[in-house]
């Protein structure tokens, strides 16, 4: 009773509205940063990830292209630069792994470190937690496509339109959407089978797999296109490549952003909606600490 | 009071175990014992030896994905010059298959000690009197067997979805040399679970030993698509001379004893080197976090 008469409590109990939850999402971010920070392995691995995973695929590119150019690719796509169109299709990797995982399982490294009642018990929004996270893996994983587009430009001769740098962006804070809609979806299975990291692989890796990012969709068999096609990823990273390698003379534009819109919200809606029902039932049940 | 309850210096020696025990460079029973306990643990989760015989799948398709949308299906000109062999599709797969024990061997071996301090039980672990490596021999044998059986369905799998085929008359010198660098990968990942205990965070040092592995290793690639400098470093990863040695025997069918025997003699010497450099950068890394007190720590 005593604290709730302190001027602090009051205001604490009296925040409310966007600025305020955004106030507490950046703090989580920021948080989360400076965890990351104090393991100099994790700056080192941050460094030099995007690199590593690019680097097979342009050795495996040059042993069967003999070149930098495809006459294959060119007949699937309409560009013979096989270099840049995978540099760029890749960039975006590291992007979708750090919301998929790093947001989905936000709550679980709460729990782990024991510290996920005590914010649940803080007056934020629940999926706060869930989008101060994202905002991290969202700086963390955009750093981490800015370093490997520029060491592709630096050290592979990979050219982009500098004119499709701003629609590009516009490309990865749609993407962003739907991708939280993936997040919450894999948030709720960590909270209902704690573990469930490898339901999580799976569909990252299954998203992955159907997504052009290194091939169009047109090599993968019949059926896989039509679920690449369902997929935000597909039409982000086909939107992200498209204005990056034709500037504002993308001539798929219209269809890019109309279907990744049309899938963010489905999926954004479904997500969410997820999210609320399993956090009042994982805490109906008090099954929020089990581990 | 605590040392009220506590056994008397005396009868502790009494104890018939302590009494005869001698300090040993291996423990084979303990081996044993810790490779059963791990495989009764694999077995409560059947549906894992099904999984990891898929996952990877997922994570070595965008790759033969990407070889068809550049060079279209199958064969390319460069790939043929550059490697000897027609079809980069059948030269992936079975070294994918090959490359599953040296993912298994750095993330299940080599984070043993770290997935024990997770479950509480490595301080315990570490009071017993056996020797630390004849633990990691035990964890190593129980991780090879799953790791067969998986690696088996995937390249199952893997065949039967790309329509790739392997002379099947050549399983036993495949066997050998599978063997032979499943040998050594045990003291590769010795070195990694020393490494571990040092540096304690599992996630980014597996990350970055695995990745670095993966790139000198010539699986979607031959070693000759490497850099000369990259090169010299592959033949050191264990699995280097395995892989190109079980990929000819497998594709082209043929035993050549000559050329064999002499990958033979490569992969008893890495044997040998991985085991001594494995065995001492354990015992390096468990002094070291002896000595720092940090054995528990996170």
């Amino acid at each position: 009773m005593e604290h709730e008469e302190t001027e602090s409590f009051r205001r604490m109990w009296a925040r409310a509205g966007f600025r305020a939850e955004a106030k507490a999402a950046w703090a989580i971010a920021i948080n989360i940063w400076k965890i990351e920070l104090s393991y100099p392995l994790s700056v080192l691995w941050f460094i030099v990830m995007p690199f590593l995973w690019f680097i097979p695929m342009l050795i495996t590119g040059s042993a069967v292209a003999g070149g930098t150019e495809s006459a294959v690719l060119n007949d699937l796509v309409g560009t013979r630069d096989w270099v840049t169109y995978i540099a760029i299709g890749t960039s975006i990797i590291g992007l979708t792994i750090s919301i998929m995982w790093g947001t989905g399982f936000s709550l679980r490294r709460e729990q782990n470190s024991g510290t996920l009642e005590t914010l649940m018990s803080t007056p934020i929004g629940r999926s706060t937690l869930v989008w101060g996270s994202m905002l991290h893996n969202l700086s963390h994983g955009g750093l981490g496509v800015i370093l490997q587009l520029g060491a592709a430009i630096i050290f592979f001769g990979v050219t982009i339109n500098a004119w499709g740098i701003f629609p590009a962006l516009g490309i990865i804070a749609l993407a962003v959407i739907g991708l939280q809609g993936v997040a919450f979806a894999v948030t709720c299975i960590v909270l209902l089978a704690k573990q469930g990291w490898m339901i999580v692989e799976f569909i990252s890796s299954g998203l992955l797999l159907v997504a052009p990012m290194s091939y169009p969709l047109s090599v993968l068999p019949p059926i896989l296109q039509y679920v690449g096609m369902a997929s935000p990823l597909t039409w982000s990273v086909e939107g992200f490549r498209g204005f990056l390698m034709n500037g504002l003379a993308y001539q798929g534009v219209v269809q890019a952003v109309l279907t990744l819109v049309i899938l963010d919200m489905i999926f954004f809606a479904f997500g969410a909606l997820m999210f609320r029902y399993t956090e009042r039932y994982v805490r109906a049940k008090g099954a929020l600490e089990q581990f | 009071m605590l040392t009220e309850d506590a056994t008397p210096e005396a009868e502790r020696i009494k104890t018939p175990y302590l009494a005869t025990f001698k300090p040993r460079l291996m423990d084979w029973s303990a081996a044993k014992v810790f490779a059963l306990k791990n495989l009764r643990i694999a077995i409560r989760y059947p549906t894992n030896f099904l999984i990891w015989g898929i996952l990877p799948l997922l994570w070595y398709a965008p790759y033969i994905l990407m070889m068809i949308a550049i060079a279209g299906p199958g064969t390319s000109q460069s790939f043929t010059e550059l490697s000897g062999f027609d079809d980069f599709i059948t030269f992936s797969i079975i070294a994918v298959f090959v490359y599953q024990y040296v993912d298994k061997s750095i993330w299940s071996v080599g984070n043993n000690f770290r997935w024990e301090q997770f479950s509480g039980t490595l301080e315990p672990l570490f009071v017993t009197p056996v020797p630390r490596i004849s633990i990691l021999v035990g964890a190593a044998f129980s991780d090879t067997l799953q790791c067969t059986f998986s690696a088996t369905v995937l390249l199952v799998i893997s065949s039967v979805l790309f329509g790739v085929s392997y002379a099947i008359t050549m399983v036993a010198p495949i066997v050998v040399m599978l063997t032979m660098m499943v040998f050594a990968l045990y003291g590769f990942s010795f070195m990694i679970a020393g490494l571990i205990l040092v540096f304690k965070d599992p996630s980014v040092l597996t990350e970055l030993i695995s990745n670095i592995t993966y790139v000198l290793s010539p699986i979607t690639y031959p070693l000759q698509a490497l850099p000369s400098a990259a090169r010299f470093a592959a033949v050191l990863v264990p699995s280097t001379i395995a892989i190109i040695t079980i990929r000819e025997l497998a594709i082209t069918g043929l035993f050549q004893p000559l050329s064999f025997l002499q990958a033979f003699a490569s992969m008893l010497g890495l044997v040998i080197g991985f085991w001594v450099l494995g065995v001492l950068a354990f015992r390096w890394g468990e002094k070291w976090t002896k000595e720092k007190g940090s054995m528990g720590g996170f």
